[in-house]
C-alpha cells in the first residue's frame, strides 16, 4: 500500500513536473484553458481592477487565516504546490515531491533560480522559517492540522526542504498552497519580534513574496500591485498591474464592476446574480475555494464550556436539541443566501467527497418539538416573552433565556437576525452583536466570553484541514477559529488521530462517518449552509485559475 | 453663538404679555384657517395614525418573514417585501411607531428639563443663571451628532436609553429660548404687581411667567421633535439604533445592499422620515405664525419677521 | 480689528475646549462597567486594558484622571483601536482629506448656490419663484441626507450611468496633474451635490431674509431714489451686508457639515471618515467614536474662532460681543 501511493505520487510529479517544464514556454497557460477557453494568444498589459471588502490592515498571509488579509495579499506570494485549474494538485515553488515511509517523509525539490521580489535567492531556509515562525503557531488551520502532527521540518540543501512526521500524515499536498501555506522570506521577518501584528512588524504591511505580482502601495482605500517581471513562470503574468480596490458595500462591488469602475468579483451576492449572468459585459464561474480556504460551512457554535461565572446555556444536550428544531435552516438559506449553495447535511461538507457523510439524521425543524425539549431540560414558560430556569443543568434558577450571538458585520449578522426571529417563537431572547475579527475571536476563543457565535468554518480540501479544528478536544485553544465549541469527546478524538494515519481514502470514508454519526448526536454546532460563491468578472478578461484562489491572476489577460 | 442669539431674540419679540385662555383659542382658531399647518398637521396625523395601527391592522412582529424575499409592491404587499421577506409596509408602520415613541419621549424629557433650566435661570438670575448657562454652553460645546453616537454606543442601544441620550442632548436650545422669553417679562408690569401683593414664586412662574414663555416654547419644541427624528433614523441608519424594533433608518440602511434590484426597500422607509419631519415642520411654521400674531412688537417689525424665514428653517442649525 | 477684541476672543477659546474635555471626560467615566472599556473598546485584551489603565491613569484619583485625560486628549494620542489594530490619530488622519474635500466642496456648493436662489427669491417677495424655492427649500429640509444620497443613485447614477458608483478615483488610471483633478471631480459630483442640497435650503432663506430686511434700510431706498435699478441696489448694497449672516454661520454649519459627510460617504463609497465612523458604530470601537467626537468639537472651535476673526475684519463696527 505504502509502496502504491508513493509510485503514484511519483507519476503524479513527472506528469505535472513535465506539464509545469517546458510545456509553459510554449502554450503558456495549459490549465488557463480548461476553465475559460480563449482563440487568441493572450494579451500583454493592462490593469485588473478587483474589489476587496474591507481595508485588511495587514498583508502577510503566513501569519493569520483572515480571509481579508488572504485575499488582499496572496497574489504576491506562492505555495510550494497549488491548484491546476483542472482541480489536479500542481507543482508551484516545489518542482517535485516523494513521498515515503507511508507518508511520514514528504521530500520537496525546490524549483530553480526562484527570485524574491528584492532580488535575493528563495531557498529552503525560507520555507523552514515559515512554517516554524508563522504557519505552525499562527495560521489556524495549519496549525491545527500539519502543527498538532507534529511535524518537523530539515534542509538538507538549499533547494530541498523535507517534512518528517511521527506517524502518518496523508493530507499534507493539499495543505501547501499559497493559502494553506504561504511562504514568506526568512531574511525580511526574522527581525521580528512579534510576526502576528503590524504594530511589532512593519514588514507586514509590506511585504515581498515570490508571487506574480509585487507591491507598489498600500493605503486604505486601495491596493496597487505591479507586474513581477522576475518571475519564475516564464511569460507570465500577462497583467501589468493589479489593483484591489476597497468597497465595503457588496451591493455596490456589484455596480461598481457593472459600472465598469472594477473587472472582478470574488462573490457576487445572490439578489444580483440573475442580472449579472444577464449582462453580456460579464462573465461568471463558480468559485470552488475562497480565501478562507475551500468547503466552507456556516456554522453556529454553542459554547458549552463557558467560563465560571457565565450561565452554561448549551451544557445540556437538549437545549442544543431545542435550538436545532427551532430553527428553520432553509428558510435562513433561501432568505440570505438565495439559494446559492445548500443547506448543511452533514458536519463535513459534501465538497470533500470521500469523507462527507450522507443520510445523517439531523434535528427537522419543529416548534412543538422544540418546545418539548426545553420544558424537558427545565425552560419553562411563564408566560413572559423568553423562558426561566427552573432546575437546568449549568444555569442558575430564575435565569432568562437570553443569549449573545457574535458574528461579523454583513450576511453573518442576518443569520442571526434571522435566528434572533425563529428562536422568539419559543421563548429564546436572542441579542445580536456584529464584531470585526480581532474583538469576534477575542470574545469568543480567547476569552469564551459568548452563549452562541457564527463562523465560516472552511473544511478545506480534506477533513484534517479544517474539521479537525473544530472537534479535536486538543483544539480547545485560543487560537482564532478553532473548537469554538469546547466540544470534548475522547471517541471523537480517536476517530480524528485514525484518520489522519490512515493513508488510503477509501479506509478513511468510514472512520469519517462514524465521527459525523457521532457529531449529530452531540450537536455542538448547528451546521447552517455550505455556501458557494460565484465570481464574476468583466468579459474580455480570461485566463482565471478559478482553483487556485490565491493566485487567480496569474495567468489572467485583459483585451482592451 | 451668533445664530442662536438671533432666535432667542426672534423668539423673545415674539412672545405676548399675556396669553389668557381666550387668545389660546383665537390661535387655535387661526391654526385651523393656515394651509401649511393643516397640511403639516395631516400628514402628522397619518403618521401618528399609522404608529398607532401598527401591530392592529399588521402583523404583530415586523420581523417576522411574510412573504418571498424582495418582491415588488403587491396587492399583497404594498410596500413589497425586503431581503427577508419581511413586509415592507409593516415595517414602516412599526417604523412610525418607534419614531413616535422616541419622539414623544425625548421632546418630553427635554420640554422639562429645559423649560425648567431656562424658567429658573431666567427668574432667579445671578449666580444661579451663570451657573445654568454654563451648564447649558458645556453641552453646546460638543457635537450633538457624534456625542450621541458615542453615548449610544457607550450606553447601549436600547429604545429606554436611546430616549435619554437624545433628550440629554436636547433641552438647550429650549433652555436658552425660555430663559431669554423670561428675561423679557420678568420686569414687566403685571409681574411686578403681583410681586406686590405678595405672590410666591411659584405662583408667579406658573401664572405669569410660563404662559408667556410657552407659546415661543412650544414652536421650539415642535422643531426639536423633527429633529429628534432625523437624529433617530440617523443613528439606526449607522446601526446604533434598537435592534429589537424596527425603525425607519434601519430599513434604509438594510436597503443599501439591494438599491439596484429593490428600490422599494430604499423609497418607502426614506419617505416616511420625509412625511414625518415634513408635517412637523409646517406645523411649528403655523404655530409660530399663530402665535407670534399676538405679540405686541410694532407692525413693521412683524410685517418683516413675516417676510423672514419660516421657523422650521432656524437659525439654529439641524442634526441631520 | 484692534488688538483687545483679538486677545478677548482667543481666550474664548480656553472655556470652550475645558467645555469639550469635561463633557468626554464626564460620559467615559459615567459609562456602565468599567471606564477602561470606554478609552479601549470592548476587545477584553486584558494587557491592552492594562496599559490603557496606566496611560490614562485609571486607577488614580478623579482629578489626577482628568488632568491625563487632557494631557492625552491635547497631544492627539488616543491609543490604539483596537478592531483596526491601528493608532486612532492616525485612522482618523488618513481619512481627514477625503472628508474635507468633500465637505468644502459642499460648503462652496451650498453657499454660492444659497446665495443666488435666495437672491432671485428677494426680488419679488411671495412671487411664484419664491415660493416654489420656499417649498424647495422646506421639503428639501425634511429628506434625511442618507436617504437624498440613495434617491441619488436610484434616480442618476443608476439611469445615467455618469457617475462612478464608489471611490475617488478610477482605479485604473494613474493620472496626474489636470487629468486627475477632473477625475476626482467626476468621482466627487454626486456626493457633494447631495450633501449640498441638504444644506442649501438654509442658506438660501438666510440670504432671502438678509436681502429684504437691507432692502428695507434707508441707503438702498436713496440709491434707487438715484436711479439705480434694483437689481443693482441689490447687488451693489444690500448683497455685502446681507451675507454677511451668512458667512458667520459657516463656523456652526461645520459640525453639520461633518455629520451630514459621514452619512453621505457610506452611501456613496467615499473614502473618508464615514466608513470608519460606521464601521466604529456596528463594532463599538469606542476609541474610534470618542476620537470623532474630539475631531469635530475641535474643528467647531477652530472654525468659529476663523470665521469671528475674519467677521470682525471685514466688519468694522463688530468690536466685542
Amino acid at each position: 500500500m505504502n509502496k502504491r501511493l508513493t509510485v503514484a505520487a511519483l507519476a503524479l510529479t513527472l506528469l505535472t513536473a513535465a506539464c509545469g517544464g517546458d510545456d509553459k514556454a510554449k502554450t503558456p497557460a495549459p490549465s488557463v484553458q480548461a476553465t475559460t477557453p480563449t482563440t487568441a494568444a493572450p494579451v500583454r498589459g493592462g490593469t485588473l481592477v478587483v474589489a476587496i471588502s474591507s481595508d485588511p490592515g495587514s498583508l502577510n498571509p503566513a501569519v493569520t487565516s483572515n480571509g481579508g488579509v488572504h485575499t488582499a495579499s496572496e497574489m504576491m506570494f506562492n505555495g510550494l504546490v497549488g491548484w491546476g485549474a483542472d482541480g489536479k494538485l500542481a507543482p508551484e515553488l516545489a518542482d517535485s515531491w516523494v513521498i515515503e515511509g507511508g507518508g511520514t517523509t514528504y521530500t520537496f525539490k525546490l524549483h530553480p533560480g526562484v527570485k524574491w521580489h528584492d532580488g535575493q535567492d528563495f531557498t529552503s531556509d525560507d520555507v523552514k522559517f515559515t512554517f516554524e515562525k508563522a504557519l505552525l503557531k499562527l495560521h489556524s488551520r495549519t496549525a491545527a492540522s500539519v502543527g498538532s502532527a507534529g511535524v518537523t521540518i530539515t534542509t538538507p540543501d538549499p533547494r530541498t526542504v523535507v517534512f518528517t512526521f511521527p506517524q502518518p500524515y496523508a493530507p499534507l499536498l493539499q495543505q501547501l498552497n499559497v493559502t494553506e501555506a504561504p511562504i514568506i522570506s526568512k531574511h525580511q521577518f526574522e527581525s521580528c519580534t512579534d510576526l502576528a501584528t503590524v504594530a511589532s512588524c512593519p514588514a507586514n504591511k509590506a511585504p515581498i513574496g515570490t508571487g506574480p505580482f509585487k507591491l507598489d502601495s498600500y493605503s486604505i482605500t486601495e491596493i496597487k500591485m505591479s507586474r513581477n517581471a522576475n518571475y519564475f513562470k516564464p511569460g507570465l503574468p500577462y497583467l501589468d498591474g493589479l489593483v484591489e480596490r476597497v468597497i465595503p458595500d457588496t451591493g455596490t462591488q456589484v455596480l461598481a464592476l457593472e459600472n465598469k469602475e472594477v473587472d472582478w468579483l470574488g462573490s457576487v451576492p445572490g439578489p444580483d446574480l440573475a442580472r449579472v449572468k444577464a449582462n453580456p459585459a460579464l462573465a461568471t464561474a463558480a468559485a470552488p475555494r475562497g480565501s478562507g480556504g475551500g468547503n466552507c460551512i456556516t456554522t453556529v457554535i454553542f459554547n458549552m464550556k463557558p467560563p465560571a461565572g457565565r450561565p452554561a446555556f448549551f451544557a445540556d444536550l437538549r437545549t442544543r436539541q431545542a435550538v436545532w428544531a427551532a430553527t428553520n435552516r432553509q428558510q435562513a438559506f433561501q432568505q440570505i443566501e438565495f439559494n446559492q449553495g445548500k443547506v448543511a447535511d452533514a458536519p463535513i461538507h459534501s465538497g470533500i467527497s470521500f469523507a462527507h457523510a450522507s443520510g445523517l439524521a439531523l434535528p427537522t425543524f419543529d416548534v412543538a418539538k422544540a418546545k418539548t425539549l426545553l420544558d424537558q431540560a427545565g425552560w419553562k414558560d411563564e408566560g413572559k416573552a423568553t423562558r426561566i430556569a427552573r432546575g437546568v443543568q449549568g444555569v442558575p434558577d430564575g435565569t432568562e433565556f437570553a443569549i449573545d450571538y457574535h458574528g461579523f458585520v454583513g450576511a453573518q449578522t442576518t443569520y442571526g437576525e434571522v435566528l434572533r426571529t425563529q428562536l422568539k417563537d419559543v421563548g429564546i431572547a436572542v441579542t445580536v452583536k456584529t464584531e470585526d475579527n480581532p474583538t469576534f475571536s477575542a470574545a469568543v476563543f480567547t476569552r469564551r466570553e459568548f452563549d452562541t457565535g457564527v463562523a465560516s468554518y472552511c473544511n478545506g480540501d480534506d477533513p484534517e484541514i479544517g474539521v479537525r479544528r473544530q472537534y479535536d478536544t486538543k483544539q480547545i485553544s485560543t487560537t482564532a477559529f478553532s473548537n469554538g465549541a469546547g466540544y470534548s469527546n475522547p471517541e471523537v478524538d480517536t476517530l480524528l488521530d485514525q484518520a489522519a494515519r490512515e493513508p488510503d481514502p477509501a479506509k478513511r470514508t468510514p472512520i469519517y462517518r462514524k465521527l459525523q454519526e457521532i457529531a449529530v448526536r452531540d450537536l455542538p454546532y448547528m451546521w447552517m449552509t455550505e455556501s458557494a460563491g460565484v465570481r464574476a468578472f468583466t468579459a474580455n478578461c480570461t485566463g482565471f485559475n478559478h482553483e487556485n484562489t490565491g493566485l487567480f491572476a496569474e495567468a489572467a489577460s485583459c483585451k482592451r | 453663538m451668533s445664530t442662536l442669539a438671533s432666535a432667542t431674540a426672534d423668539a423673545a419679540a415674539g412672545a405676548g404679555p399675556v396669553a389668557a385662555p381666550h387668545r389660546w383659542r383665537a390661535a387655535l382658531h387661526r391654526f385651523v384657517r393656515h394651509p401649511a399647518g393643516m397640511v403639516g398637521l395631516a400628514l402628522t396625523t397619518l403618521v401618528v395614525v399609522a404608529g398607532a395601527l401598527a401591530g392592529r391592522v399588521t402583523a404583530s412582529d415586523p420581523f417576522r418573514t411574510a412573504g418571498d424575499p424582495l418582491l415588488a409592491p403587491s396587492r399583497a404587499h404594498w410596500m413589497g417585501t425586503d431581503n427577508l421577506g419581511r413586509d415592507m409596509l409593516t415595517s414602516v408602520m412599526h417604523g412610525a411607531k418607534t419614531s413616535m415613541v422616541v419622539v414623544l419621549g425625548v421632546t418630553l424629557l427635554a420640554s422639562v428639563i429645559g423649560l425648567a433650566v431656562g424658567v429658573v435661570a431666567g427668574y432667579r438670575g445671578g449666580w444661579v443663571d451663570d451657573l445654568l448657562m454654563r451648564i447649558t454652553e458645556l453641552f453646546q460645546a460638543v457635537p450633538r451628532f457624534f456625542l450621541v453616537l458615542l453615548i449610544v454606543a457607550l450606553f447601549g442601544a436600547g429604545l429606554d436609553n436611546l430616549i435619554y441620550v437624545l433628550a440629554f442632548t436636547s433641552w438647550p436650545t429650549l433652555a436658552r429660548v425660555a430663559r431669554a422669553e423670561v428675561l423679557s417679562v420678568r420686569d414687566r408690569d403685571y409681574v411686578e404687581a403681583a410681586r406686590s401683593i405678595g405672590a410666591s414664586d411659584r405662583r408667579i412662574v406658573l401664572r405669569h411667567v410660563l404662559p408667556n414663555v410657552l407659546p415661543t416654547a412650544l414652536v421650539v419644541i415642535a422643531l426639536t421633535g423633527s429633529r429628534i427624528i432625523l437624529l433617530e433614523a440617523s443613528l439606526s441608519f449607522l446601526g446604533l439604533g434598537d435592534p429589537t424594533v424596527m425603525s425607519w433608518g434601519y430599513l434604509v440602511s438594510n436597503a443599501q445592499r439591494f438599491l439596484r434590484v429593490a428600490w422599494w426597500m430604499s423609497v418607502f422607509p426614506g419617505l416616511a422620515i420625509a412625511l414625518a419631519v415634513l408635517g412637523i415642520n409646517l406645523m411649528s411654521d403655523a404655530l409660530n405664525d399663530v402665535l407670534a400674531a399676538y405679540s405686541k412688537a410694532p407692525r413693521s417689525a412683524r410685517w418683516r419677521r413675516r417676510r423672514s424665514r419660516p421657523a422650521s428653517l432656524p437659525a439654529q442649525l439641524p442634526v441631520r | 480689528m484692534n488688538r483687545r477684541y483679538l486677545v478677548r476672543r482667543l481666550l474664548q477659546v480656553l472655556p470652550a475646549v475645558a467645555s469639550i474635555l469635561i463633557v468626554t471626560f464626564a460620559i467615559v467615566h459615567a459609562a456602565p462597567g468599567d471606564p477602561v472599556v470606554a478609552v479601549a473598546g470592548e476587545s477584553g485584551n486584558q494587557e491592552y486594558y492594562a496599559f490603557m489603565r496606566a496611560k490614562f491613569g485609571l486607577d488614580r484619583p478623579l482629578p489626577q484622571q482628568f488632568v491625563t485625560y487632557s494631557a492625552n486628549v491635547l497631544t492627539g494620542d488616543l491609543g490604539t483601536s483596537f478592531a483596526q489594530g491601528e493608532r486612532v490619530s492616525t485612522l482618523i488622519a488618513e481619512r481627514v482629506p477625503a472628508t474635507l474635500l468633500l465637505m468644502g466642496s459642499a460648503l462652496a456648493l451650498s453657499t454660492v448656490g444659497g446665495i443666488v436662489l435666495g437672491a432671485l427669491a428677494a426680488r419679488r417677495p411671495f412671487g411664484p419663484f419664491d415660493l416654489a424655492v420656499s417649498t424647495a427649500a422646506l421639503v428639501g429640509y425634511a429628506l434625511p441626507v442618507f436617504w437624498m444620497a440613495q434617491l441619488a443613485m436610484l434616480t442618476i447614477a443608476f439611469r445615467t450611468g455618469w457617475f462612478p458608483v464608489q471611490g475617488m478615483t478610477d482605479a485604473r488610471a494613474n493620472w496626474t496633474g489636470l487629468h486627475h483633478l477632473l477625475d476626482v471631480g467626476r468621482h466627487l459630483a454626486l456626493p457633494a451635490l447631495v450633501l449640498a442640497a441638504s444644506e442649501v435650503a438654509l442658506i438660501t432663506r438666510m440670504a432671502r431674509t438678509g436681502i429684504l430686511a437691507e432692502m428695507d434700510r434707508g441707503y438702498v431706498t436713496v440709491a434707487q431714489a438715484k436711479g439705480l435699478s434694483a437689481t443693482g441696489a441689490l447687488v451693489h448694497h444690500a448683497l455685502r451686508n446681507a451675507l454677511l449672516p451668512v458667512v458667520t454661520v459657516v463656523g456652526t454649519r461645520i459640525g453639520f457639515l461633518f455629520s451630514g459627510a459621514v452619512l453621505v460617504e457610506t452611501v456613496f463609497g467615499w473614502p473618508g471618515l464615514g466608513r470608519l465612523v460606521l464601521s466604529a458604530a456596528q463594532t463599538r470601537d469606542h476609541p474610534v467614536l470618542l476620537g470623532m467626537v474630539l475631531l469635530v468639537a475641535f474643528s467647531l472651535v477652530l472654525a468659529n474662532l476663523v470665521t469671528d476673526l475674519i467677521y470682525a475684519r471685514v466688519d468694522p463696527r463688530i468690536r466685542y460681543r
